[in-house]
């Protein structure tokens, strides 16, 4: 499926939907195993194996608009619908863009014909909690990233938090920019008073 | 750094539930009688299997179908699954020689990428760093992947991999790299190179 030696893909991208594909992949080898080993009794001892029995006779006996035809259409169309989704919606990109445009020197020719530098969403909310809890006032303190926001979560001592708000999201904003991700994600940040 | 099997995966996800969909869709326009008006298939009252099941499914020709259908779904579904494994698609060995007629030069690339890694470990704010080379000698392909400590100077780090290890690595490969792909990652340990000293706390005059 892919040649060794070939070309990277870019880091930033959109997510490869691995886990829907993993269930449907198991599900398709699933039926795969039992149709081969319904097949095998069959060859080896002359006769479909009793399971079979039940189901063969149930379908028999099945009509076009008997309910149960209706649930599993219903049903089909719920997982085709899903299935649809799983591969048309793109998801949010795995990573946030850093510029490094202005990090080498003024003359030197750029070092790679294609680059890309980029900080992983969990990457930058590790970042956004370190200058947290480096800030006089907070005493723990939890972040969440998107390509977009990141949030922090702060836990206070003080009563009184006043303008730990603010503080705290000029703090990590500043940071996300001294870091370079271009553009910087908006920051928002929840402050509760530990009783 | 590692490849996955996106485009892969979105391609049968769309593929399966087009199937799927459109199977669902049909079984419930039948089972409602409205296919019959249309297409002229069967009434909805009918039964879904007309004639002997139990004949059908008697000769030995049945099974051996079944199980060669069995064999191609299972093993497309375990091709799937495997696909999720992520790879890494490391590049064969570079060929430094022109034309190979007073000899060949090969360079494995892991060689050059844990050179690379062992500089960029020295870099103030690094705890750790991967690189991962593709591409050919002649357009080598590089992948890198550095964690730096969570108050380290990031546009730093960055500065001095595109100044000093990228150049050195085109130098040494007499190329330039046809793409650098950078990934930096956050971590709350240190830096781990250097040498520990402990202190016994006795002071000698």
């Amino acid at each position: 499926m892919s040649r060794p030696g070939q070309r990277s893909t870019r880091l930033r991208h959109r997510p490869s939907r691995a886990i829907p594909a993993l269930i449907a992949g198991t599900i398709i080898l699933a039926a795969g195993v039992g149709l081969v080993w319904l097949s095998v009794t069959r060859l080896v001892s002359g006769s479909w194996p009793a399971v079979l029995q039940g189901p063969v006779d149930w379908l028999a006996g099945l009509a076009w608009n008997d309910p149960a035809v209706w649930q599993i259409g219903t049903a089909a169309i719920v997982a085709g619908v899903v299935l649809l989704l799983c591969a048309i919606i793109p998801g949010g990109f795995t990573a946030l863009t850093i510029d490094s445009s202005g990090t080498g020197t003024r003359d030197a020719a750029p070092p790679a014909q294609e680059q890309e530098t980029v900080m992983t969403r969990r990457a930058v909310a590790h970042l956004a909690k370190a200058r947290c809890v480096q800030i006089d006032g907070v005493g723990s303190a939890s972040a969440t990233a998107t390509t977009r926001r990141v949030h922090v979560n702060v836990t206070t001592s003080l009563h009184e938090p006043g303008d730990l708000r603010q503080r705290i999201t000029d703090a990590v904003r500043a940071r996300l920019e001294e870091a370079g991700l271009s553009p910087v994600p908006q920051v928002t940040a929840t402050v509760r008073s530990r009783d | 750094m590692r490849q996955n099997a996106g485009t892969l995966n979105r391609t049968w996800l769309a593929i399966l539930g087009i199937l799927v969909l459109a199977a669902g869709t049909a079984l419930l326009l039948q089972a409602s009688g409205t296919l019959q008006e249309f297409l002229n298939t069967a009434p909805a009252w009918q039964s879904v299997i007309t004639g002997d099941l139990h004949a059908f499914l008697a000769p030995q020709g049945v099974a051996a179908v079944v199980l060669i259908i069995g064999l191609i779904i299972g093993v497309l579904g375990l091709l799937w699954i495997i696909a999720q494994i992520p790879r890494r698609n490391s590049a064969g060995a570079y060929r430094l020689h022109d034309d190979g007629s007073q000899g060949f030069t090969l360079c494995d690339p892991s060689v050059l990428a844990a050179a690379v890694e062992k500089q960029i470990n020295t870099l103030p704010g690094v705890v750790t760093s991967a690189a991962l080379l593709r591409g050919s000698a002649n357009a080598p392909d590089l992948t890198l992947k550095v964690t730096v400590n969570d108050r380290a100077d990031v546009r730093d780090v960055i500065r001095r991999i595109q100044t000093t290890t990228l150049p050195e690595l085109s130098s040494a490969l007499e190329a330039p790299l046809q793409s650098c792909r950078l990934q930096i990652d956050v971590s709350g340990r240190t830096q781990s190179t250097g040498t520990v000293v402990h202190s016994t706390g006795t002071v000698v005059y």
